[in-house]
């Protein structure tokens, strides 16, 4: 049967499927581009971008856990002009639909960033960082915080006409009340979840694993942790959520799908199965028609309460 | 998820050889004719059950025979599944990764200097480039994790050995034979690999006396470049930045390096 895995988007993006590379797991596009067919993938989605190069954390960077992995890079980039002049370029080539994942210390860094990509060819949609747990000034702040949230929201929101995505924190009492003050200030989509803030033991040496302290937890241990949040949100705002934390299935990508997510970001398994995305991607269709769906935009939001389920099409599930 | 794609760059490789050669090191052979393209000091990337795949540097890189070797030591539950597998199971590899030593100019007087498990990718080396006979001094915490000695001394090859309990060579590090060495060879190029305090050590007897290229170790992610877990702090143009070790390494030149 003929499956539509296109999804549709605010201010006309629109992706062949439903499955983008997640932000800080991809490098910049040209990485894994050996291993992964780039521009067959819904998205790229590239490592965080700042104004300036930013340096990232002391190692060691990762540390393993049970079905999880502990990250604390601290969004290291060579900045916005570097990341225009060398990686674009090669994106641009390979077909890949680019999401620039943006990041600051101030409101006018965020905004900096966006509008330098703002018209910037082969720019599709912009994600705003406010989540990220592995930075202490700035970053993470804007996610914890309503207020911040909408400020930073909103200066991107008027530095540029790009679709606009917010990436939320998991680690914050109502992921709910950010993402409301986000979609206030203008965002046209919702991206949760960033990673959960952990704490590994390096024994041996007695002292934290991570040379930056704390880290982001990623990997399936934390996927019900994402479709909790995902659900929440789902029910809380009435713009679209791309839903991240732990897919590595068409299975998994499924369930995002009925939890509220209108696309999916995958990260983690790409450190293990760099062909990965492609597999789900395959799979897919398979996937949606066990389940009863003719393609992904039936399938959103189907395990919602009924009051906030997507209105569908008698038929066109 | 059944039938794992594999893509270029990615290996299924048969295991045809496994051998136990100390305790807690184990040396698997590969039969991979893409793995064994590979450069002295690059690297693969083994997928485990783990979150994570094991790099692991080849001790043995025989293009002829289209082999490689593996050879590593099980200090989690990553290598201690590797060490399980048996020979006819077939490894998921990423590979070879990295970029490796360049090689020695054969008109300079050249010395291998490895620690423990860092000692196989200089076998590799020393295969490699053997016309350019290096000196060979490795050394060991004791005596049964002297690893390819024999290896090396079935190249023709001088070995000096020292444990740091002296049970087996000379008691002390590497660092004592190494100052000798560099005292007797002018204009020297020095290859090392083993624990990173004995890396900065070794980088600190070479520093204004030999050329040394040095093999390191970090905590690794992706493998390929993209996920920046790996660094290292190396001199920038104008000050600190980190360097991967997966991509602009595993091999450094040691004066770029911050110890």
């Amino acid at each position: 049967m003929v499956m539509d895995l296109h999804v549709s988007l605010p201010r006309g993006l629109t992706l062949a499927n439903p499955v983008i590379a997640a932000s800080g797991t991809f490098g910049f596009g040209p990485e894994y581009s050996r291993y992964v067919d780039i521009g067959s993938l819904g998205a790229v989605s590239v490592k965080g971008v700042s104004p300036e190069p930013w340096l990232g954390n002391p190692p060691p960077r990762v540390w393993e856990t049970p079905m999880g992995l502990l990250n604390s890079i601290g969004l290291q980039n060579p900045g916005m002009e570097v990341f225009v002049r060398d990686d674009l370029p090669f994106l641009r080539e390979k077909g890949a639909t680019v999401i620039v994942n943006i990041i600051g210390h101030t409101v006018d860094e965020y905004a900096r960033v966006a509008s330098r990509m703002q018209g910037e060819a082969g720019v599709a949609a912009l994600e705003v960082n406010i989540s990220c747990p592995n930075i202490k000034e700035g970053g993470m702040s804007f996610g914890h915080d309503p207020e911040q949230a909408y400020q930073v929201t909103r200066a991107v929101r008027q530095a540029t006409d790009l679709p606009v995505m917010v990436k939320l924190s998991p680690n914050v009492t109502s992921p709910a009340l950010i993402a409301q003050a986000v979609e206030q200030a203008g965002a046209d989509m919702i991206s949760a979840i960033n990673t959960v803030v952990g704490l590994a033991i390096d024994v041996e040496h007695r002292r934290p694993a991570l040379g930056g302290t704390t880290g982001g937890l990623s990997g399936p241990a934390i996927k019900p942790i994402a479709l909790r949040v995902v659900y929440d949100v789902a029910q809380s705002v009435s713009i679209p959520i791309i839903g991240m934390g732990g897919i590595a299935s068409a299975a998994d990508v499924l369930e995002f799908l009925l939890a509220g997510a209108s696309a999916v970001m995958v990260g983690t398994v790409t450190f293990q199965h760099p062909g990965r995305m492609q597999q789900i991607i395959a799979e897919l269709p398979q996937v949606l028609s066990r389940g009863g769906f003719r393609g992904v935009s039936g399938a959103v939001g189907q395990a919602l309460p009924a009051a906030s389920r997507p209105q569908t099409r008698g038929g066109d599930l | 998820m059944a039938g794992q794609q594999f893509h270029d760059g990615q290996v299924d490789a048969r295991i045809v050889r496994r051998e136990e050669v100390a305790r807690d090191h184990v040396e698997l052979i590969l039969e991979s004719p893409a793995l064994a393209r590979a450069v002295p000091g690059q690297f693969a990337h083994i997928l485990t059950p783990g979150m994570l795949r094991r790099p692991v540097s080849f001790s043995r890189i025989e293009p002829d025979s289209g082999r490689v070797g593996l050879l590593f030591q099980v200090v989690g539950e990553g290598t201690a599944w590797l060490a399980n597998c048996q020979e006819g199971e077939r490894l998921d590899i990423l590979g070879p990764l990295g970029h490796g030593f360049a090689p020695p100019d054969p008109s300079r007087p050249w010395c291998l200097v490895g620690g423990g498990v860092g000692i196989p990718p200089l076998y590799s080396a020393a295969a490699q480039w053997r016309e350019s006979a290096p000196d060979v001094i490795i050394g060991a915490r004791t005596r049964e994790w002297v690893l390819m000695q024999k290896d090396f001394e079935q190249l023709g090859l001088g070995v000096r050995v020292t444990t740091d309990d002296g049970s087996w060579g000379q008691a002390g590090t590497v660092i004592g034979p190494l100052q000798e060495w560099l005292e007797g060879h002018a204009d020297g190029q020095v290859f090392s690999c083993g624990p990173t305090p004995m890396l900065a050590a070794v980088a600190s007897a070479c520093r204004g006396r030999a050329a040394a290229q040095v093999a390191l170790e970090q905590r690794m992610g992706c493998g390929i470049g993209a996920c920046l877990a790996c660094v290292v702090p190396a001199r920038g143009q104008t000050q600190m930045e980190y360097r991967r070790v997966c991509t602009e390494g595993p091999v450094f030149l040691a004066e770029e390096l911050i110890w």
